[in-house]
């Protein structure tokens, strides 16, 4: 069988693998995770088997269903089509969703109607999938659909906790909006172009140059692509899916769904809308990115559970990867796609933890948690990487991506001689710091400090849980060393595509076809990157790595307030006290963190407090308002 | 193979000897030793020998290590080594007046602005370990005062950047040295004394001197991070404050008085390390000790905003006036 069945395969594979879940798995928990595992595996071993054809022979897939190509110069069939960026993003997706397969295993056995989770669950992947495969417009905007409605769906799936169906309603309300925007772009494109495949749309644009119709669609398209990823002011339901969704599911939210909507805005600018001039979008872009990851992360600090935290910092990542993106050059393409990958990688791993915590204790409100990290060594372990990865502590992923970003920035500052971009870079390092200082809060909060005495007979988390947060760790100290690997393999592929539209249509209708309808090139640049040495540090390493272990061998006496000999007897002869306290009372909690900052911000942070209400009558009212926000900048500036 | 073998050894005589770990250790224990000896005659006092950091340092060595019963050993033993590691290879990203820095190749202001987080974090993540509550309110005010001087230290950092690099995007110390050398040091040109000032005012915050000494605060929740720590981790703690000091002054010396040349060869190396030492000696004298003489301990709000208004907006001058080519 050709590789080029085998996109179709995998989508398809979990769709079916929904019906069969919900036909034969209700009753038995081994027969629908059986089913669920076969179709996962099944898409993720077709997906990694792809590298081979797209990454390394820079083919693309065209693919029409049912053998209808295109008559007489016009698509009328569906076509899926996968070039490097697509693939990119589908092992994204693919890796974030075995991963979150092995690990819902054990974490949802608590849960009933475990069936309906497993269907919604396969539906979700199979949406996301077929979202970053397909070459048709409409079909995008079906997979979104789906992939909403799965989402709004799982989201409310823990529907006996509180804030579930209330988290699961808003997602609904203002991912409709969303998807209303899609398809009333699709509508528009149709109408002024009367085809629904994305290379011959990308083809006919370039042709005709865009008008205000077709800008029109372009800003709704935006807008709808915008609320799939969270972008600020489209974020408001985010917070509260990621915080009662089942951890699993936060994980497949902030590893891919909200990258489903990253894919769609670089497909949309860079190919389908060529013919605008980048120039003009990119200030678009980079402000509603520099605007999202300073909110993303301030919002953050403000937080006092484990999940919703996580939540905010998923929304601040997604605006440096924005950002980046949008600043339509190589070094900006390269930071961007990096960050996305690094943030799947990442996040992925904080939301398990975050899950690890949560099943260990039943709770993830930081104030009430505290001194697991002798009772949860490892998924401590696999915490400190995905938060060291995340605030960009080298050698890991995250700072790497950054550090392409901040040159990224500051390079188009220097030779655009804009300054408004150096502010950019500024915001960026500072948002870095500040994720810093919040995953310090944790830390402290969940992992060191006193344990207080509700928590103190927590057991590790099993094995089946503890494998994707290895997994997932490994990959993000991987990413962050072999650094030039990563680039050459997987990142440089990626972005030649991103620059390659003619490629892309050409592939879909035939060569030739782009030439003939005037479709550009992004002009190349030489990637002229700070170059990471990896051996410097693998060297480094092992220097580091001999003196800690000749310290950890040295002998030791422990010694501590408490000498009984079995910690924590709550026995109030040998308690330590502080300042009154007593030990188990006296553990500095994740709220009461960094008060002379939160003094200094107090305005701010009231303001921001106060137009988060709550009420989705406002978050709508956002919503649409930024989307008209981004119509007039289209008509404005664009068109 | 060995060129490998030969790399290997290169690179571990450069971090563990010159320029690296015992280079930075001795002068830093160097400079604190002088930090406290001036500061003891400016309050009239006689003031301990100079080679006093050393003697405390090795008792301390000697002493035993306890370990608290709520602590993680692991992490709370290696965190101030890995601290001590980021501070020891910090200086090999530095360019010695024209030479080129001895791993030239990744000597970037990003690395250097994220290393020199490390030691910070070090500092929180050990004290968070050692699970005091006297900790957790110190590692609070570690983070915001690194929030704090974070700011000003990203202006000055892009200042330079761009005077140095004008319309291409420049971040590499060689580079920003190789352009002293041929233009003169950063310091004489005007436009960036006031971001000169800024760095000035950044490294008592990132050392932790008085008045900025609000993570440690002895009087007040004495030592925070530091309240459960004992014996040989104390010392490191003690040594990596003491080696933030000289890397801080030298980042300063490489940064703004890079241009000055002693010329090539075993004689410039030698002379450069004495220079570079001299200056950093007089460079702690000013921004750290004076400052600590004549003043008192600043709450950790007032340190923010200090550094958010007063000390960004200094860097912030610079980067405007070098934005539009002064």
């Amino acid at each position: 069988m050709s590789y080029i069945h085998y996109p179709v395969i995998s989508v398809m594979g979990l769709f079916l693998g929904a019906f069969l879940v919900e036909i034969f798995g209700s009753k038995n928990k081994k027969v629908r995770f059986g089913i669920t595992l076969v179709f996962v595996t099944l898409a993720t071993v077709l997906t990694y088997l792809l590298i081979k054809p797209v990454f390394f022979d820079q083919e693309i897939i065209s693919y029409w269903m049912g053998g209808w190509k295109p008559e007489a110069g016009y698509a009328i069939g569906i076509g899926y089509e996968i070039d490097g960026l697509s693939l990119f993003f589908g092992l994204l997706i693919v890796t974030t969703f075995f991963l979150s397969t092995i690990y819902s295993w054990r974490y949802m056995e608590k849960d009933h109607h475990l069936g309906h989770y497993y269907t919604l669950f396969l539906m979700l992947c199979g949406a996301v999938l077929g979202l970053v495969f397909t070459g048709d417009i409409f079909n995008l905007f079906i997979m979104i659909e789906i992939m909403t409605f799965a989402a709004v769906a799982l989201t409310a799936f823990r529907n006996n906790r509180e804030g579930a169906l209330e988290a699961g309603f808003k997602y609904l309300v203002i991912g409709s909006l969303g998807s209303s925007f899609t398809l009333a772009g699709v509508a528009i494109l149709y109408l002024s172009c009367h085809t629904l495949n994305m290379a011959q749309l990308a083809a006919l644009l370039s042709e005709k140059g865009l008008d205000g119709l077709t800008g029109f669609a372009f800003a709704l398209m935006i807008a709808g692509m915008g609320v799939k990823s969270f972008i600020v002011p489209f974020h408001t339901p985010a917070a509260d899916a990621y915080t009662t969704a089942p951890t699993s599911i936060s994980m497949v939210f902030s590893g891919m769904v909200n990258k489903a909507g990253v894919y769609g805005m670089i497909r949309l600018v860079y190919v389908v809308f060529r013919a605008m001039g980048l120039s003009s979008v990119q200030l678009l872009l980079v402000l509603f990115g520099t605007v999202t990851m300073f909110v993303g992360v301030t919002m953050a600090l403000a937080q006092h559970d484990f999940k919703r935290l996580l939540a905010f910092h998923s929304i601040s990542q997604i605006g440096y990867v924005l950002t980046s993106i949008g600043l339509g050059t190589y070094f900006g393409l390269f930071g961007g796609l990096f960050h996305a990958m690094n943030h799947t990688l990442f996040k992925g791993l904080l939301f398990l933890t975050a899950g690890a915590v949560l099943y260990a204790t039943g709770t993830t409100d930081l104030d009430r948690l505290g001194g697991l990290a002798k009772r949860m060594p490892r998924t401590t372990a696999y915490f400190l990487v995905g938060a060291a990865a995340i605030s960009g502590i080298p050698p890991f992923n995250g700072f790497a991506s950054k550090w392409m970003i901040y040159q990224a920035t500051y390079e188009k500052a220097v030779s655009t001689g804009n300054i408004a971009f150096a502010f950019v870079t500024v915001i960026a390092l500072l948002v870095s710091v500040m994720t810093l200082a919040s995953f310090i809060k944790v830390t402290q909060a969940v992992f060191f400090g006193q344990c207080p005495l509700a928590l103190t007979q927590t057991k590790e988390v099993p094995f089946s849980m503890r494998l994707p947060m290895a997994i997932l760790s490994l990959l993000c100290l991987a990413g962050g060393i072999g650094y030039n690997y990563v680039m050459s393999y997987v990142l440089s592929p990626a972005v030649h595509s991103v620059s390659n539209a003619v490629g892309y249509v050409d592939a879909m209708m035939g060569s030739g076809y782009a030439t003939a309808h005037k479709v550009t090139m992004l002009q190349s640049e030489p990637a002229a990157l700070s170059v990471w040495n990896p051996v410097m540090w693998l060297l480094l390493f092992v220097v580091v790595l001999t003196a800690v272990t000749l310290v950890a061998l040295t002998s030791e006496k422990r010694r501590g307030p408490v000498t009984t000999g079995q910690e924590q007897i709550p026995d109030g002869k040998y308690a330590t006290f502080f300042g009154g306290e007593k030990s188990e009372h006296s553990h500095v909690a994740g709220s009461d963190l960094f008060w002379g900052f939160k003094k200094d911000w107090k305005g701010y942070f009231r303001v921001a407090g106060n137009l988060h209400s709550g009420n989705v009558n406002d978050y709508a009212v956002w919503t649409v308002a930024a989307t008209a926000l981004i119509t007039l900048f289209v008509m404005i500036f664009i068109v | 193979m060995p060129d490998f073998i030969l790399t290997f050894l290169k690179t571990a005589l450069h971090v563990l000897i010159f320029p690296g770990l015992l280079f930075v250790a001795i002068g830093g224990l160097l400079l604190a030793g002088i930090d406290r000896k001036v500061l003891a005659r400016m309050q009239r006092r006689i003031g301990p020998p100079i080679v006093q950091p050393f003697f405390d340092f090795f008792k301390l060595m000697g002493k035993e290590t306890i370990i608290p019963n709520a602590a993680r050993p692991a992490i709370y033993k290696a965190a101030p080594l890995i601290g001590t590691a980021s501070l020891a290879i910090m200086m090999l990203f530095f360019p010695l007046f024209g030479h080129q820095a001895a791993w030239g190749s990744t000597a970037d202001l990003i690395v250097i602005l994220y290393l020199m987080t490390i030691p910070a974090v070090a500092i929180i993540v050990g004290g968070s370990a050692s699970g005091s509550p006297f900790a957790g309110i110190g590692i609070s005010r570690e983070m915001v005062t690194m929030m704090a001087y974070e700011l000003p230290l990203v202006l000055v950092f892009l200042a330079a950047a761009k005077k140095v690099g004008g319309t291409s995007l420049v971040f590499s110390l060689d580079s920003i040295t190789a352009w002293q050398q041929a233009n003169g040091c950063l310091l004489f040109h005007w436009a960036m004394i006031p971001a000169a000032l800024a760095l000035l005012l950044v490294i008592p915050a990132e050392v932790g001197t008085q008045p900025f000494d609000v993570a440690e605060a002895e009087t007040e929740i004495c030592e925070g991070p530091l309240i459960e720590y004992s014996g040989a981790p104390l010392a490191m703690y003690k040594l990596n404050t003491a080696m933030k000091m000289f890397v801080m002054t030298a980042l300063f010396t490489v940064l703004f008085l890079g241009g000055i040349n002693l010329g090539g060869g075993v004689l410039g190396w030698v002379l450069g390390g004495l220079l570079l030492f001299a200056i950093c000696a007089v460079l702690t004298i000013l921004c750290m000790t004076l400052i600590h003489a004549v003043t008192a301990r600043l709450k950790v709000e007032h340190l923010f905003k200090f550094y958010w208004t007063v000390v960004a907006g200094l860097a912030l001058v610079s980067l405007v006036l070098v934005w539009f080519g002064l």
